[in-house]
Formats: structure tokens, C-alpha cells, sequence
């Protein structure tokens, strides 16, 4: 088979994946609670239209930082290693750029969200770019490294910022970054409203989702047109035959965990420098779950970048229509069980892969008469 | 001295689950399927067992009350992971995509369950603990000894830890032991001399499951008083102790008492009185055992080995 | 009680875009050793994994003293008395001898492992058909040949009387193979029936009564050995007549190409170096072939010449050091490497033909731009290999290398190393696996690189192979370069000895 033929028929999988997930979530509302189980499956599938424009910037929003994960997980995946550690990475981003938000006043409005996007950016990349050296240089499997690093990153910060004018003790969670460290709304707000009576009730969507769809097809055209990501993929491919063709495998290894590490770090940063949002990181043993769900967008997009952008949207979407289940009885988290469930049924995809291609086969078969063998003597 | 009775007795607490749940991974990863899902497993024994226990507390309670929570659990988890074997085993699928799925749909299940079944839509589900055991008779009177292991202390560390034997016995001296090593190292070798490997991983699966269940359980009663659908993240804790465990049950346990031990002098700081003139902070603390981890592991990983087939989905049609 | 103790009848076998095998008959007597010819990919090893039970045919049906039988898996095969010795072996690394041996029939009490038994019989065994093993040795610290001491007593200590063969001689030498035949016409002699699949002529008549010959999946006919020759079984495995032997100018060397001075490499386990102290030069337009019984340190010396393995000592390709360069420095200086195992060093298979024949280009200034990858370039030069070395694929360029077959895989290798224009062109194995008109276009190709001016580091476990395209031999036995032989002036045997370290040369740098 082609690997064109291949990518479609893979794309087909996770959608089957995708309409199984949403019909075993119908058969739960409606064991939990059958008169309202139409209205929630629609709410769910309607997503962030059910509050009009404002709701599909909610789902931009929300979509922002784990298109940034999944990009972190998927290029880690490319390239032969499992990023469970975005959410190290990110919870470091965001410390980082929040911090440059708060101090960092010297800095000009235009440059300073920049550059606490940037500093961000590079405090995820060294999280990552430890991984890469701890798998590359000490043989210690990337998993360990990284769950390790997702807690000291946790602890780390918590202590940190308790420790700093981050700091507001009283509720227990860091400070407004300066105005100047908001990452501008580019416009967005005048799309993504709605009004309630005389006031505009506008999204919190900002220039972020532009950037993240923006990095997106930069990582794309980075993994299939550059010799870089030729390099990357075939160390994630065949680690062996890299060595054999002069390729560094080492350097390899390190650079892709710096990069998935910057992209988690880019998505924390774009996380909390959001604008007037009320986000803040809470000084709670939690770690972010954004860091996980970019998992699932990565699975689901099939690591491809673009694949990831649809994935994003799409787990953003839903997940904001199930903000409004609560009004139909029925609780939010029904949505991450169905995400879990659409991530199982794409398990399924080399089973749906096959049945196309037999169906495949049947219909060129019935084209041309096979001359009829030999009978069996 | 008082400090080391103490610390050990919490350390139990902190290590037993992750030596329960990190040998049930060894059964899983040993037999060729790597099981992520140790998390979600964890949380899905534990929501079971611990809603059974906060409904018959009313009648019941005391060790009989575990135990019945116990089998729960174990079954729980067994057939959660269930889910994962068909997906990883007969549909030949990436084992991360499973193994994230559970970990996904556990949580979200135990919070939306409870909040469907329990009255006024809580969230976290309430037991009594009545299950600690001041004293064991006879034993707790050992000098030393006694102290450390048979007061204030649960059956479920006398369990974690004859689960530790047992589960080191039927590895390398059982049939079973030997036929789910082959499958982890050369399927095609345990194929050729007939042995089932599907059904063998099929039960390195359940087994990892069952005690990852089983660890949920464990996890939560000696150290809360309610179940919030969360282990903190104790199933990875536990993959990391598996590996470095390096896959064998005695390095297990070592790995599951170091980080237990880390574990408990950063909780436990404050009741040590050298500790706590120190003045370092309690995070400076959390963050001790996943420091001292990986500085362990950076010394001591060269020579790392994963059974080879762990990880490949095993197809009878290649060759 | 019939005739035959197994038949094969009309046995046809399908896997994904070919049918290995149609409508093959097979008829083994009782006592006898009968031979299975055919070339690589002729549907040998598929017929007998029918047999053994690890695939099922989708029609015909076996047959066992008459009486029609299933062979679902290996345990029914093993309950009719049927055993494999697998061409690659089925042991479990990390464990022992004597645990593989007893693997899927463990004797146990309760479940558990009882070993004193089996190891009592495995010994008796050992000492009755004169089987020399370690029983508490690990896999892995022990000589192939051994390896395959202990599959043959895997079949005996099941009782097997039914004893299949899957090309047992390719990692032997001349006299261990003698030592093989003697082992099975001995177990003939003992009443076992012995099926042996094999591509090599010599063995066939040495030893086997009557040979089946199979050819691209097709049943093609069954002949007496003893009242056969060489040349009709060749013709009947191929299709035509066919020669051997190929037009070979004798060489004539320059200065030298490769330089290698006191080359040693570390061993995997303990303390035994696998390659220890090993000079030789290769010059320009000659053949050097390194003959020995793998495992004795060719592939380790291999890999420290092209980087793969660090190593001691001095490497010089044409006056330069290359001893302590990076792999890629090693290939634009002019060293190629066709790899031994094509799947792990030669094809990313994940990736399609053009991208695997531009593997070792991709950063040239013709294929790139600024770090863009050029496409067209990409494709054009693949297009062109294509054509010149005559793979085959099924959608061209675009087609995934997993997909191709191995002997278009292994073109596809050998082209992108040829046309680099290398200095130095290090070919391990290049005709495993590959069938007889492949075989021979290669053994072309590299001739005419020799008559390039290029020098060429031949690796090869066929005999034949090496007298074919040698200019000089060099044998290597347990690390160590122990003879330099001239191909005209020796013979296989006197070849075997060297390569089993019965006979040593002193041999000058």
C-alpha cells in the first residue's frame, strides 16, 4: 500500500473511532438519565454554538494550549519517544513566562508578551532538553525521566512561586501579569462575542490560537519537507539504520525532546499570559491536564501536525458543549469519559483499515474474472 | 528510635502500593504488553472497592469489611484491564492508545458514577477507616521487630508483601513463570514449541490489572478518609519503580521501599525533630524521592534491558 | 500401513498478494532423508511451517500413515511426532540450554518446575547421538553451532520421529557440516524420517535419498538422488540451464584502498576481545573476501571500519584516518556499506524506495536546498536507479519498503552503495536471500566496480560465493585473521579447516 493510501485510511479510522466514541457516549446519558439523553448528545455535538460566537471562542480558547501539547506529544511520537512529560514542560513554560509577566516591566509593550512567550518557550525546551540527555546519554528510559520531571517541576514551581512576589497568598495562586505581558487579542474579540443586553460578553479568545496553528504547519513542514525532520523520523523510524547512514542518532534524540519540550512550553505560556482570563496557577498538587489531553489530541491526530490542529478543535469543541450539560442534569466529565472512549476505538483502526481494504478487494475482484485455478486433485 | 518506628510504619503505607502495582506491571510487561493504564486501573479498583466499602460500612466493618473490598478491587481491576488486554492483545494495536484510554476513562467514570449515585451528587466518596491495626497479638510484642512491622499496621502490607513472594516464586519456578518470560523475550520462540502466547499475555494483562486494582485500594486507606478519583499519579510512580526495578521482583521491592521511604520522610518531616530544625521546605521535601530517583537511575541505566519483545504486538502471520 | 509416513497432498497457501504455495505434493517414506530444493522465496520454509503447524493451508490436506490428520499448532504436530529445527533459531536469549529445550513441555509437579528429570534425559540424549551442549549455559554466551545442537535436541527430547530441517547448514562449516550428515543419517539408521529444506546442491547429493524440487511456489517434481546429477536438480530448482560461473578478469591491484593495522573491537560478554589485533589492506581493483563461520568477529570488524562499533587500532581509506571519525565523515570519504541484515542497518522500511536510495544523499547540495528537501531530485535520482539496477516495486519510488520483497530490497541497497562511486564498497552478505539470476547480476556488478579501480571488502558464508569472486581470501577464526589463501590454489576443505581453527597460517600484515 501507498502511504497516501495509508493516511486516508487511517483518517477513516479515527473518525470511525470518533462516531463509535460519541454513540457509546449516548449510551451512557442515556442510562444515567434517558429523557434528556437527545438533547445532551446535541449539546455535546453543537459544542461551543450552544452560547454563539462567544462559545466557539471559548472553544478557540481552550483549543489553544492543548493544540500546543499535542504538538509536543505528536513530535516526540515522530520521532521514536513518548512525551509523557508535557505537562513538566508546560507547567515550566508557564511559570517561566508569568514570571517575566510580573518582573519584567522594563520591557516595552509590544516586546514584552514576546518575549515571555519566548523565555517560556526556552524554559520548556531545557525541561524537555533534559529527557533527551538523561535517554541519549544515560540509557534511561524517557518515561521515568519525564514523570519524574512532571512532579519536581509541580513541587518545584509551587515552592517557587510561594517564595516570590508571584505570590497571592490569599487566594492561593499567582498574580495579574502586567498589561503589557497579555498576549494581545488581535482582533478576535471583535469576532467572538455575544451580547447580553447592552454589554458585549466577549470570548477570551487571543492571538494565541493564531500562533498555535501557526506553529502547527510550522512543525509540519519542519518533519516532511526539511532534511531536519527527514533526520528526526527515520531515528523514530529505525534507529539502527540512522546510525548506518551517518545520522546522529543522539543528537537527534536530544534536539526532538527540546522542541516537543518548547512546545509544551509555548502552550503554558500561552496559557497564562492569556488575557484577564482569571488564570493563574493555583498552588495545588495537581498537574496540569492540559499536559495529558495533548496525548489524546496527539493519538487522535495521528501525530501528523495538521491531523492535530482537527484533533485539537475537535476535543476543544466538545469539551465545551459539555460545559453546558450541567442545565440537562447530566455532569461534565461524561466528556472525558468520551474522549477516553474515542481514544480506545481508534485502537481499533488497524481492524477498520483491514475491512476497507478487503472491501477494497472485493470490488476490484467482482471488476475483472479471475481465470479460475486448477480443482483441487 | 521513635522516629524510626515511625518512619517505617508510614513507609509501609507509601511503599506497599507501589510494589503491588509495580509487579503486577512486571506481569504485563514481562509477558510483551506494556500497560500504562496502571493509573487508571489504580483509580478504577479503588472508586469500586472504597463505594462498596462507604455503603456497608453502616453494617459491617473491620477486616472482614477490607477483605470483601479487597476481592473487589481485584476483580475491578481485572476486568478494567480487560479493555486494554483486547485492544493491545487480539487487536494488535499501539499499546499507548489503550493504555492512555483507561487512563482517561477511569477518572472521569469514578466522578461522574459518584456524582450519579451518591446522594446530593458528591463527588468524593467517604469511608470510615476502620481497619488499622493497633497491635498485632503476639507478633507486635517483638522487640523491635514488632514495632516496626506489627503496629499500626494494615493486613493489606502482609498482603502486598506475600504477593511480593508469590508473585517472585511463580515467575522463575513455576511453568507458568517460564512460558510468560518467553513470551516477553521471543514469542516466536514460545509459538514454535506450541505454547499460546495470546492467552499467556492475555493473563500477564489480567494479573497486572488485578493487582493494580488491588494497589488502588491500597493506596487510599491508610492515608485519606475519602476517595476523590485520583491516586496522584501513584500508577506512574509505580511504572517508574518497574523499570527501575529492571523488571526483576527483588530490585522491585528494593526501588518500591527507596521511593517509599523518600516518599514518607517528606510527609513525615515535621515528626522528626532533626528534620524539622533543618527549616527546609515541605516542597523542597516533595520533590525529594523524584530527585533521588533520577539520580539513581542516571548512575545505574547503561545497562537497562526491557524484555526484548515488550512493547511489539505479536502477529503469527510474520515471521 | 502405508507406503509413505507423511504426505503433503495438494497443499495451496495464501498469504497477502501471493500464493506461496500451489498445489504441492509431498510424499515422505519411512526411514528416509528427503530433500526439499528450491531457491529463496520457492515456498520451502512456508510448506514445512504448514507442516509444523504455524500456518494452516487454505486447501489440501496431510496425511500420516495413511490416515488424514490436522496440524493446527505445534503441539498437534508434536503429538503426530513431528519437530523443526528452524533456520532462525527459536531460543530465548537470557535463558538456559536446558530451559529451552524443555520449553512447552516442562515436566512439573503442581506447576511447578521440576528440572532434575529433563535434565537427566537432555544429558543421555546429548551423549546417545553424540550432541555436545552446556545445559546450564545461556543462549546467548553460546556458538551457533551449539545453538543448533540444542533445536536438534528439542526435537529428539519430544520424541519427535518426524525431523524437519530448515536450511541447517548455513551457519556451519565444511567439516561440521560433514559432522551434520553423519548425525542425520544416523537417526535415519534409528528409524527417524528426515525432511530437509536446503538451497545447496553438494548437501543434497551427499546425503539425501530422494529430492523434491519446488520452484516460485509450484510443485515442479520428485527425483531419486542417486540416479540425479547436480546440473539436473540445478536446472529443475531454476527453470533453465544454468551456469555458474561468471567472466572474471584476474585482478590487478593498485596501491591500497584500505588500510587496517592492529584493528581490535571489545566483546559484548566478558573479557574475550571479538576482534583482537587484525591488520590487512585491501587495494585498489581487487576482491578481498573474509572468510569464516559466523560469529568468529566479521561483523563486529565490519562495524569498527564503518563506525557502527568503536574499536582500537589504525583504519586508513586512501592515506586518510578514519579510525576515530564520525560515520558520516567515514561515508563522504568514500566508504559504502551493504549491511548484513538489510532490515536493521540497510532500509528505513517506514519509508518509501526514493527516500531509502537517498538515504546517504539527502544532505548533498543536489538533493537539498538550505535545508529544504528537493523533491523532484529526490525522485528523478530515484527513478533512475530504479532503471539502471532493475528493482522492482509496485508503485515505484513511492513504494513502501516494507512492502517490497527482499531481493528488490537488497537491490535497492547494493544500488544506492554502488552508484555513491565509493572508494572502498564493504558488501556483507550481499546474496542472502536473493534467487539465482539476482545472485548473479550482483556478483556482476561488483566485479565491475573491482575493474573500476575500487576496492572491495567482501564478507560471505557461501563457499561458493567466496571462490566465485575472491581475488585473495582471508580467513577469521575467533577474532583473529588466521590465514590469507589464494583462491586458485585452494580448495573448500582446506578452507573449512581454517575457518574451524584447526589449522592456523602465520600471517604477515
Amino acid at each position: 500500500m501507498s502511504n497516501l493510501r495509508k493516511s486516508l485510511s487511517s483518517m477513516s479510522a479515527s473518525l470511525v473511532a470518533i462516531l463509535a466514541g460519541l454513540v457509546a457516549g449516548f449510551v451512557i446519558l442515556l442510562f444515567s438519565n434517558p429523557a434528556n439523553a437527545g438533547k445532551g448528545l446535541l449539546t455535546i455535538l453543537i459544542g461551543g454554538w450552544n452560547n454563539g460566537m462567544k462559545g466557539v471562542g471559548q472553544v478557540l480558547y481552550y483549543a489553544t494550549p492543548i493544540i500546543m501539547t499535542g504538538l509536543a506529544v505528536g513530535f516526540a511520537f515522530k520521532t521514536g519517544m513518548f512525551n509523557i512529560g508535557a505537562t513538566g514542560q508546560l507547567m515550566v513554560g508557564g511559570f517561566v513566562s508569568i514570571y517575566v509577566g510580573v518582573t519584567w516591566t522594563f520591557l516595552p509593550g509590544a516586546f514584552h508578551w514576546i518575549v515571555a512567550l519566548l523565555m517560556g518557550m526556552l524554559a520548556g525546551m531545557a525541561w524537555g532538553m533534559i529527557v533527551g540527555v538523561f535517554k541519549a546519554l544515560l540509557n534511561v528510559h524517557e518515561v521515568i525521566t519525564s514523570i519524574m520531571l512532571n512532579y519536581i517541576a509541580l513541587y518545584g514551581i509551587n515552592y517557587l512561586v510561594k517564595n516570590s512576589n508571584l505570590f497571592d497568598s490569599l487566594r492561593n495562586q499567582t498574580v495579574n501579569v502586567a498589561a503589557t505581558a497579555v498576549i494581545p487579542k488581535a482582533g478576535l474579540d471583535k469576532i467572538f462575542y455575544i451580547t447580553k443586553g447592552r454589554l458585549n460578553d466577549v470570548s477570551s479568545v487571543n492571538a494565541g490560537i493564531l500562533i498555535a496553528i501557526a506553529l502547527a504547519i510550522l512543525m509540519y513542514i519542519l518533519l516532511n519537507k526539511t532534511t531536519f525532520g527527514f533526520e528526526l523520523k527515520a531515528c523514530g523510524y529505525n534507529r539502527h539504520a540512522s546510525r548506518y547512514a551517518g545520522i546522529s542518532e543522539n543528537r537527534a534524540i536530544i534536539t526532538s525532546m527540546a522542541i516537543a519540550g518548547g512546545l509544551s512550553g509555548i502552550a503554558g505560556a500561552l496559557m497564562y499570559l492569556a488575557p484577564a482570563s482569571g488564570l493563574h496557577i493555583h498552588m495545588e498538587e495537581v498537574l496540569a491536564a492540559q499536559g495529558f489531553t495533548g496525548i489524546a489530541v496527539a493519538l487522535l491526530g495521528m501525530s501528523n501536525p495538521i491531523g492535530i490542529i482537527f484533533s485539537g478543535l475537535f476535543i476543544a469543541h466538545i469539551t465545551v458543549g459539555g460545559f453546558y450539560l450541567q442545565s440537562l442534569k447530566y455532569m461534565k466529565e461524561i466528556i472525558e469519559v468520551i474522549i477516553g472512549l474515542i481514544i480506545y476505538f481508534s485502537a481499533f483502526s488497524l481492524l477498520v483499515r483491514d475491512l476497507i481494504a478487503k472491501a477494497g478487494k472485493r470490488r476490484a475482484k467482482k471488476g475483472n474474472q479471475p481465470s479460475k485455478q486448477e480443482a483441487v486433485s | 528510635m521513635d522516629a524510626v518506628y515511625f518512619l517505617v510504619q508510614q513507609m509501609m503505607f507509601f511503599s506497599i502500593p507501589l510494589l503491588i502495582v509495580a509487579l503486577g506491571g512486571m506481569f504485563s510487561e514481562r509477558s510483551g504488553v506494556v500497560n500504562i493504564a496502571l493509573e487508571g486501573i489504580m483509580v478504577s479498583g479503588a472508586f469500586t472497592s472504597i463505594l462498596l466499602i462507604s455503603n456497608l460500612q453502616s453494617g459491617m466493618s473491620g477486616q472482614l469489611l477490607l477483605l470483601i473490598a479487597i476481592v473487589v478491587a481485584i476483580v475491578t481491576g481485572a476486568l478494567f484491564s480487560l479493555l486494554h488486554a483486547y485492544a493491545a492483545i487480539s487487536l494488535r494495536s499501539d499499546q499507548t492508545i489503550s493504555g492512555t484510554a483507561l487512563n482517561m476513562i477511569a477518572p472521569a467514570s469514578a466522578i461522574y458514577l459518584a456524582r450519579m449515585i451518591q446522594p446530593n451528587g458528591v463527588q468524593q466518596v467517604q469511608f470510615t477507616n476502620t481497619f488499622r491495626i493497633e497491635k498485632v497479638p503476639l507478633l507486635g510484642d517483638i522487640p523491635v521487630l514488632g514495632r516496626l512491622l506489627f503496629q499500626n499496621a494494615y493486613i493489606t502490607t502482609y498482603i502486598g508483601l506475600l504477593i511480593f513472594v508469590i508473585a517472585a516464586f511463580v515467575l522463575y519456578r513455576t511453568r507458568f513463570g517460564l512460558r510468560l518470560r518467553a513470551c516477553g523475550e521471543h514469542p516466536q520462540a514460545a509459538d514454535s514449541v506450541g505454547i499460546n502466547v495470546y492467552r499467556i499475555r492475555y493473563a500477564g494483562v489480567l494479573i497486572s490489572g488485578a493487582l493494580a486494582g488491588l494497589g488502588g485500594l491500597v493506596y487510599v486507606i491508610p492515608t485519606s478518609t475519602n476517595f476523590n478519583a485520583t491516586v496522584s499519579g501513584y500508577g506512574f510512580l509505580a511504572l517508574a519503580v518497574l523499570i527501575f526495578g529492571q523488571w526483576k521482583p527483588l530490585r522491585i521491592l528494593g526501588a518500591a521501599f527507596f521511593f517509599g521511604l523518600m516518599k514518607t520522610i517528606s510527609s513525615a518531616y515535621s515528626g522528626i525533630p532533626f528534620l524539622r530544625d533543618l527549616g527546609i521546605p515541605s516542597d523542597i521535601y516533595k520533590m525529594v524521592p523524584f530527585i533521588a530517583t533520577l539520580i539513581a537511575l542516571a548512575f545505574t541505566s547503561k545497562r537497562s534491558q526491557a524484555p526484548r519483545a515488550s512493547g511489539v504486538p505479536y502477529d503469527k502471520g510474520l515471521r | 500401513m502405508s507406503d509413505y509416513i507423511i504426505e503433503m497432498l495438494n497443499i495451496t497457501k495464501d498469504f497477502p498478494g501471493i500464493r506461496a504455495n500451489d498445489n504441492i505434493t509431498l510424499q515422505l517414506r519411512r526411514g528416509e532423508i528427503h530433500a526439499l530444493l528450491g531457491e529463496n522465496g520457492a515456498g520451502k520454509s512456508t510448506l514445512m511451517s504448514i507442516l509444523f503447524g504455524l500456518y494452516q493451508a487454505e486447501e489440501g490436506e496431510i496425511r500420516k500413515d495413511g490416515k488424514p490428520v490436522q496440524v493446527r499448532d505445534p503441539n498437534d504436530a508434536n503429538a503426530l511426532g513431528i519437530g523443526m529445527v528452524h533456520q532462525h533459531f527459536k531460543l530465548v536469549h537470557n535463558f538456559t540450554v536446558l530451559e529451552n529445550i524443555v520449553l512447552g513441555v516442562e515436566t512439573t509437579q503442581h506447576g511447578m518446575l521440576r528440572m532434575e528429570e529433563a535434565r537427566q534425559k537432555v544429558m543421555a540424549l546429548s551423549q546417545q547421538y553424540g550432541l555436545l551442549i552446556k545445559p546450564d549455559a545461556l543462549i546467548e554466551d553460546i556458538t551457533v553451532g551449539m545453538q543448533q545442537r540444542v533445536e536438534i535436541l528439542k526435537m529428539l527430547y519430544r520424541d519427535n520421529e518426524i525431523l524437519i530441517f530448515d536450511e541447517p547448514t548455513a551457519v556451519l562449516t565444511p567439516q561440521e557440516i560433514d559432522e551434520l550428515m553423519r548425525i542425520m543419517r544416523s537417526l535415519a539408521a534409528e528409524g527417524k524420517s528426515i525432511l530437509f529444506i536446503t538451497h545447496k546442491l553438494a548437501e543434497i547429493m551427499a546425503v539425501a535419498d530422494r529430492c523434491t524440487v519446488l520452484r516460485k511456489g509450484k510443485y515442479i517434481g520428485t527425483v531419486d538422488v542417486k540416479s540425479s546429477s547436480p546440473q539436473e536438480l540445478a536446472e529443475m530448482m531454476v527453470g533453465r540451464k544454468v551456469d555458474f560461473k561468471i567472466d572474471k578478469e584476474p585482478a590487478q591491484p593498485g596501491e591500497s584502498a584500505l588500510r587496517v593495522r592492529g584493528l581490535s573491537v571489545e566483546g559484548s560478554h566478558g573479557d574475550k576481545k571479538a576482534v583482537n589485533n587484525v591488520s590487512f589492506d585491501v587495494h585498489k581493483g581487487e576482491i578481498v573476501c573474509i572468510a569464516g563461520i559466523d560469529g568468529n568477529g566479521q561483523s563486529e570488524l565490519v562495524y569498527a571500519i564503518t563506525g557502527l562499533l568503536p574499536s582500537t587500532g589504525e583504519i586508513k581509506l586512501n592515506d586518510a584516518a578514519i579510525d576515530h571519525q564520525p560515520i558520516r565523515k567515514r561515508n563522504t570519504a568514500g566508504l559504502a556499506h551493504i549491511p548484513e541484515d538489510r532490515h536493521k542497518h540497510g532500509l528505513v522500511l517506514d519509508y518509501d524506495l526514493q527516500q531509502n536510495l537517498s538515504l546517504k544523499r539527502y544532505k548533498t547540495e543536489e538533493m537539498q536546498r538550505r535545508g529544504l528537501i528537493r523533491f523532484d531530485k529526490v525522485r528523478a535520482y530515484a527513478e533512475e536507479l530504479i532503471d539502471r539496477f532493475d528493482i522492482r516495486s509496485g508503485q515505484g519510488p513511492v513504494t513502501s519498503a516494507r512492502s517490497m520483497s527482499g531481493g528488490n530490497q537488497q537491490k535497492a541497497i547494493i544500488a544506492r552503495e554502488i552508484d555513491i562511486n565509493p572508494e572502498v564498497l564493504i558488501a556483507v552478505q550481499p546474496t542472502r536471500g536473493l534467487d539465482v539470476g539476482a545472485m548473479l547480476y550482483i556478483h556482476e556488478q561488483l566485479v565491475r566496480v573491482r575493474d573500476e579501480g575500487k576496492a572491495i571488502l567482501l564478507i560471505s558464508l557461501e563457499l561458493d560465493e567466496v571462490f566465485q569472486l575472491a581475488d585473495r581470501i582471508l580467513v577469521i577464526y575467533e577474532g583473529e585473521i588466521v590465514a590469507e589463501l589464494d583462491p586458485k590454489q585452494t580448495t573448500p576443505q582446506e578452507l573449512g579447516l581454517y575457518m574451524s581453527g584447526s589449522k592456523r597460517q602465520e600471517v604477515h600484515a
